[in-house]
């Protein structure tokens, strides 16, 4: 596969309207988070990706009918091994991608814990996607497909087994997120994002990050 | 702790390996905005409500410990666009800005001309002499002495700028105390250099956003030293939370060798950055601060129900050596629930009753729900870090902005590196794949 499908990225001029989205990724250390953003944005892969370092946040779009959302990507910055992942963080995320590893029990259960912590700290309609993520390694798998989309199912998660070393369901999972969130301008998490100035060598002017502008 | 997490920023985005260590299991110490309301009660050893929900959803609560707010054109805004932390951050501007008069009353700090020749603060004909004053103020330049009009800023005291101006006691206190921002009058017989440049800052300050010269972060000033902390991140940087018990060790020197945690481990260092209450042994106390937090359903009155406000209490209009200030922020901050306020009421202690020192403060506020009350100690290093290679910051001072602050940071930055803080040596990321940065807007 070869990446991205065409269809769900601008070409040229975007008609309708834009929809940004921040979205964070959590798990476990080394089950793949940066990896993937890195399919998705860049369709790179690489083998020795070193721990996350670099990225503030990284953005790329999905095209929906007549909509473009725009995902603003927030990794980890290794945040999470010594449990410091700070509350701003997770502040004004409408979607999370909680990765796990196929081929560990433990990060399985790592993520779960990700997800209890998301819905006590995130805003209370995030859309969250588990992805059980190196599904080429099927051969070490140690978490049952069945076992995970029984709790996905139990929690309302979407759920998909990913590789972002073959991009396979890469692109799927980021399109089924942006499918899921709402897309209307009213009352959504967004609105928080409006109201701040953001500071700017230059002069200020109202954020612009909002919804559907 | 603040003051390490911008060191923290400072220094890794400028090529050092850091590694952030904390007792508590939160970012920012003293800086931080505690969440949900139940810890701000047990952080001050009171019983949290129970059962009812009096006041909303405890997590709705982002309350400051120490009141600060960022002047707009003051250095800690230069260092949040110069190190690039300011994209994680979004502020608003406080609305308004108040100072306290003998008769009781508070009056707003003029925003501009129209508001000053309007003011309540000051007769006709003072009026003309303060704007000529400000003026004076605005052209300044230090490079051109053809600007001076005859004041020699090294060498005239301000309390000569302000006869040559002919300006009243009154507008002194106003000048000095809210635009100045000086804590008390030690400054009077100090040459007028600062006090111009001090003046200068509230006025840019105050032209680049609007009501009043200063920005608060949304969610609280905890947000700061969670912003630097993730830059130091992405720039390499390891991060632990909730390390009690860390253990400082020297070698025979006494040169810093590393830090043990409780378990034993042991992070090694060449230099060590922390605040006074990691090593108090290297401290000396130079004075006391009293803050009370207090939780409001209603705005300050006669605040045109402003949202946020700052209050200047000038020493002489209450017959005390220093001044006490009152900050007050609310729902549009995302630090409390709608319909509550919180404001902070501080000053420098003078007394044996510091909680009495607040009362001119207090008495302001109308009806209190709830108060907490503390006095803390406030300490500077007695090391310099020369020998020991260990660099203390100092204690959040009494004032109600971060310049203060930012003077020690740069300081220490300039102590630990012996160089000055140069933006232009950052190290901008930009190699294959994650290590990008892209930033929008």
């Amino acid at each position: 596969m070869a990446g991205r499908g065409g269809a769900q990225r601008p070409n040229g001029a975007t008609q309708g309207k834009i929809c940004q989205f921040k979205l964070v990724l959590l798990g476990e250390s080394a089950v793949g988070k940066s990896s993937l953003v890195l399919r998705f944005v860049k369709g790179q892969f690489h083998e020795y990706q070193e721990s996350t370092i670099g990225a503030a946040f990284l953005t790329q779009t999905v095209c929906l009918d007549d909509t473009t959302v725009k995902f603003e990507i927030w990794d980890t910055a290794g945040q999470e091994r010594y449990h410091s992942l700070a509350p701003m963080y997770y502040r004004g995320a409408q979607a999370a991608i909680v990765v796990y590893d196929i081929t560990s029990q433990d990060t399985f259960g790592r993520a779960k814990t990700w997800v209890k912590e998301l819905q006590r700290q995130a805003s209370p309609n995030i859309v969250i996607a588990l992805a059980g993520n190196k599904a080429d390694l099927a051969n070490k798998r140690m978490v049952e497909y069945e076992e995970a989309q029984a709790y996905a199912e139990e929690n309302s998660l979407l759920f998909m087994e990913t590789s972002a070393k073959t991009a396979m369901n890469v692109n799927d999972i980021f399109l089924a997120i942006a499918k899921k969130l709402p897309k209307s301008d009213a009352g959504n998490a967004n609105q928080q994002r409006q109201q701040g100035v953001r500071l700017n060598n230059e002069q200020t002017q109202p954020s612009e990050s909002g919804c559907c502008k | 702790m603040s003051q390490e997490c911008i060191l923290s920023g400072m220094l890794s985005v400028t090529g050092k390996k850091v590694l952030h260590m904390d007792r508590n299991p939160y970012y920012g110490g003293e800086s931080a905005s505690l969440t949900p309301l139940d810890l701000v009660f047990k952080h001050f050893g009171k019983e949290p409500p129970k059962g009812d929900d009096v006041y909303g959803r405890g997590r709705d609560w982002n309350v400051d410990i120490i009141p600060k707010f960022l002047m707009a054109n003051g250095q800690l805004v230069q260092l949040l666009i110069s190190t690039g932390v300011t994209r994680y951050l979004e502020f608003k501007s406080v609305e308004g800005s108040y100072v306290y008069k003998r008769d009781g009353k508070i009056h707003k700090v003029p925003a501009d001309e129209k508001e000053a020749l309007a003011s309540s603060l000051m007769g006709m004909f003072e009026k003309r002499r303060f704007r000529k004053f400000l003026q004076f103020v605005q052209e300044f330049d230090e490079n051109d002495p053809a600007k001076w009009q005859g004041v020699d800023p090294n060498a005239m005291p301000a309390y000569k700028l302000y006869e040559k101006f002919s300006l009243d006691e009154n507008t002194q206190d106003v000048t000095g105390h809210a635009l100045a921002l000086y804590l008390n009058d030690k400054y009077m017989n100090n040459p007028c250099k600062e006090l111009i440049s001090r003046c200068k800052l509230y006025s840019d300050s105050l032209s680049r956003y609007g009501k009043s010269p200063y920005l608060y972060p949304l969610y609280g000033l905890g947000e700061l030293p969670q912003g630097f902390a993730r830059q130091v991140a992405i720039y390499g940087g390891t991060y632990m939370l909730d390390k009690p018990n860390l253990k400082i060790r020297y070698d025979e020197q006494g040169k810093v060798v590393g830090v043990e945690d409780d378990k034993g481990d042991m992070a090694r260092c060449d230099v060590l950055v922390c605040d006074p209450t990691y090593v108090p042994e290297k401290c000396k106390s130079i004075g006391k601060v009293v803050r009370a937090i207090c939780i409001l359903d209603h705005p300050i009155p006669n605040t045109k129900d402003a949202p946020s406000v700052q209050i200047i209490i000038p020493q002489n209009q209450v017959n005390r050596k220093d001044d006490i200030y009152v900050c007050v922020v609310s729902n549009t901050h995302q630090v409390c629930p709608k319909g509550f306020y919180l404001a902070i009421v501080s000053t420098t202690v003078e007394t044996s009753s510091p909680e009495q020192e607040l009362k001119p403060g207090l008495d302001l506020l109308g009806p209190i729900l709830e108060k907490f009350v503390s006095v803390s100690d406030l300490y500077e290093p007695d090391d310099d870090g020369k020998e020991s290679r260990v660099f203390i910051t100092k204690s959040y001072d009494a004032t109600t902005h971060f310049e203060t602050t930012c003077i020690d940071v740069l300081q220490t930055y300039r102590r630990i590196t012996g160089e000055n803080f140069d933006p232009s040596k950052i190290q901008r990321q930009s190699e294959d794949g994650c290590q990008q940065e892209q930033q929008e807007q």
